[in-house]
């Protein structure tokens, strides 16, 4: 389990290098990258495709491992976890939003949120989370029963259930017309003001308008990292 | 969310995959039922032909005249003692159903007619309880002392209710109650008569006296006629045995090729069933790549991923070898009908292999998901999530 201390530095890459290969050809996704993280920040991330956003986020998320560099969550290097804390730390510190939902197509709303939980969390607490992003009605639907806007309403719900410290969004608008993305956005603000850090890749201009900082990156280096103020 | 009913949810979902998977258990658990019920039901058949066609080793003492032997023309006599000493041996276990008998030419029998014959008598000791055995059936003549089993061909020469009348070698004329006419077909015996041992002793003044043990030879594979001659000499060097060929050979013969068949059957159509679920447990794991990225993603461990796939394989296993084991045994009892002529209606579901299919299935099948289950905990999450 990993120290509940509380610190205003909530997630730091420092030199981080990913570089990908393919039929012998290297491709590099981040190179040398540096940010610092502070709890309750707002962050997005935006670049041309290919920039390494997507890695970064990942990476961000423990699911990449880079080749260089280290990835601090509260001080504490997370690629010196165990498999059992890694899976603590995805389990607890960190939320995941998709730009494809990846919702399980064979539970209903509910139980792809219920999925998630651990043992303590009640349904009444799901439930509440329902009613706010108006799926209620839907709670015992399929995802194949649902519109985009409804799948990562219930994607943004998994992902926040677990009340996580860090939320990271992979292109969560990508797939929805403007109203949705503005619903989405908008419950993703709520999110951050309630306390939440979020990490948000977007190639959406106007997702800056919710954020407290904006990073750019290009060809896997940082161009620049802007507070908004 | 309970692992148990996340599979039970997938299994549904995934109907076409999860059917074939479990088509390929009822096969694989059909077929070796099938195939042990109906190698165990023709190994009952041989026994029972085998009981049919009579006690088939002869025991006597070396250097009789096999000729002599088999028309029975006063052949050596021995003593009776040497049924106990078999039957109370250690070593001795390559034969059942131990008989002492002694067998002889009566030339001048007096039917109720008056007509004179020459017949054949044969004295049947009890059989003896081998001490590695419980009290068995008698698979020979059970005579009742005092009583007599009277051929097919004298039969018809006492009138019913008539007993049976021979002379003794005291002169005196021995009266005996007839208590079964045999049918014809029972060979030699057609035209004798089965007495209690003690009685014919009695009746021929040869108290004690056998001429011949007849026995059944196990039904095993390496050489019954060999094993059982081994097995006497080392008690008695002077006894010899010789074995009467019939059609329990043959058909023993094809039991042991169709257990041959079953031995090649069983783990070809086994493995094949295995190796076709294997490739369905990987197309299903291939195909729910993006939910093991989810699980990944949200923290769930290896081992739960390794688990609702072994769990699935599990159930699939359990459901298959229960239907395939009611399958297989409906299959024999149906097709053992038409093949077995004695144990037709005997051919019932065994039981005692339902807790060992219900036991390996399963087993086999979570082995066969095994690797496709290693496979999904090694999906690239973040490749498969972020749709690269």
């Amino acid at each position: 389990m990993l120290l509940a201390i509380e610190y205003d530095v909530m997630l730091q890459f420092e030199g981080i290098t990913k570089r990908y290969k393919k039929a012998g050809i290297i491709y590099p996704a981040l190179e040398e990258v540096s940010i610092r993280i502070d709890k309750g920040e707002f962050v997005t991330v935006t670049g041309p495709s290919g920039s390494g956003k997507s890695t970064l986020l990942n990476i961000a998320g423990g699911l990449i491992n880079p080749d260089f560099g280290n990835v601090y969550f509260h001080e504490q290097n997370i690629y010196l976890f165990n498999n059992s804390e890694f899976d603590d730390y995805r389990k607890r510190h960190v939320g995941y939003v998709f730009q494809q939902f990846h919702l399980i197509p064979y539970l209903t709303v509910f139980e792809n949120i219920r999925m998630v939980c651990s043992g303590l969390t009640v349904a009444q607490q799901i439930d509440s989370y329902l009613e706010k992003c108006s799926l209620q009605p839907l709670r015992n639907k399929y995802p194949s029963e649902l519109s985009v806007g409804e799948k990562q309403r219930t994607a943004f719900i998994r992902a926040i259930i677990n009340h996580p410290d860090l939320l990271l969004a992979d292109e969560p608008t990508g797939n929805l017309d403007p109203l949705n993305s503005r619903i989405l956005m908008s419950l993703t603000k709520e999110f951050n003001q309630s306390g939440g850090t979020v990490i948000l890749v977007s190639h959406d201009q106007d997702s800056k308008q919710f954020a407290s900082r904006h990073i750019t990156l290009d060809s896997g280096r940082l161009i620049s990292d802007q507070k908004i103020t | 969310m309970n692992p148990f009913k996340l599979v039970i949810k997938e299994l549904f979902y995934r109907k076409i995959n999860s059917l074939v998977i479990l088509l390929t258990v009822i096969v694989a658990a059909t077929v070796s039922v099938a195939v042990f019920t109906l190698s165990k039901a023709s190994e009952n058949e041989t026994r029972k032909i085998m009981r049919e066609q009579g006690l088939n080793l002869y025991i006597f003492p070396k250097g009789t005249n096999l000729i002599d032997f088999f028309s029975v023309n006063n052949t050596p006599a021995f003593s009776e003692d040497y049924v106990d000493v078999l039957a109370d041996s250690k070593t001795f276990d390559a034969v059942r159903h131990l008989t002492g008998i002694l067998q002889l030419k009566y030339p001048d029998w007096i039917d109720p007619n008056g007509s004179r014959h020459q017949i054949v008598v044969s004295g049947y000791k009890d059989e003896a309880v081998q001490r590695f055995l419980n009290k068995q059936e008698t698979m020979g003549f059970d005579v009742e002392p005092g009583t007599v089993h009277v051929g097919a061909l004298l039969s018809v020469n006492i009138p019913e209710g008539e007993p049976f009348r021979i002379l003794g070698k005291d002169g005196e004329e021995h009266t005996f109650e007839i208590a079964k006419r045999l049918i014809e077909g029972k060979g030699i015996l057609d035209q004798g008569v089965a007495f209690h041992l003690a009685d014919l002793q009695q009746l021929l003044g040869m108290e004690g006296q056998i001429n011949r043990i007849e026995a059944l030879g196990c039904v095993c594979h390496d050489g019954r006629i060999k094993n059982a001659r081994m097995q006497v000499q080392s008690i008695f060097p002077d006894l010899e045995v010789t074995e009467v060929g019939s059609i329990a050979e043959a058909r023993e013969n094809q039991r042991l090729m169709m257990n041959k068949y079953g031995s090649f059957l069983i783990p070809f159509v086994v493995l094949a069933s295995l190796l076709i679920s294997g490739l369905l447990f990987y197309a299903n794991v291939n195909s729910r790549r993006y939910e093991m990225g989810i699980f990944k993603a949200t923290g769930k461990s290896n081992s739960f991923i390794v688990s609702i796939i072994i769990l699935k394989a599990f159930l699939i296993g359990l459901v298959g070898s229960i239907t395939g084991f009611f399958a297989g045994s409906g299959i024999s009892e149906y097709f053992g009908q038409k093949i077995f002529r004695f144990t037709a209606t005997d051919i019932e579901p065994l039981w005692n292999i339902f807790g060992f299919a219900v036991l390996i299935f399963p087993v086999l099948w979570m082995l066969s998901s095994w690797i496709p289950a290693l496979l999904a905990t090694q999906v690239d999450a973040a490749g498969i999530l972020s749709g690269e």
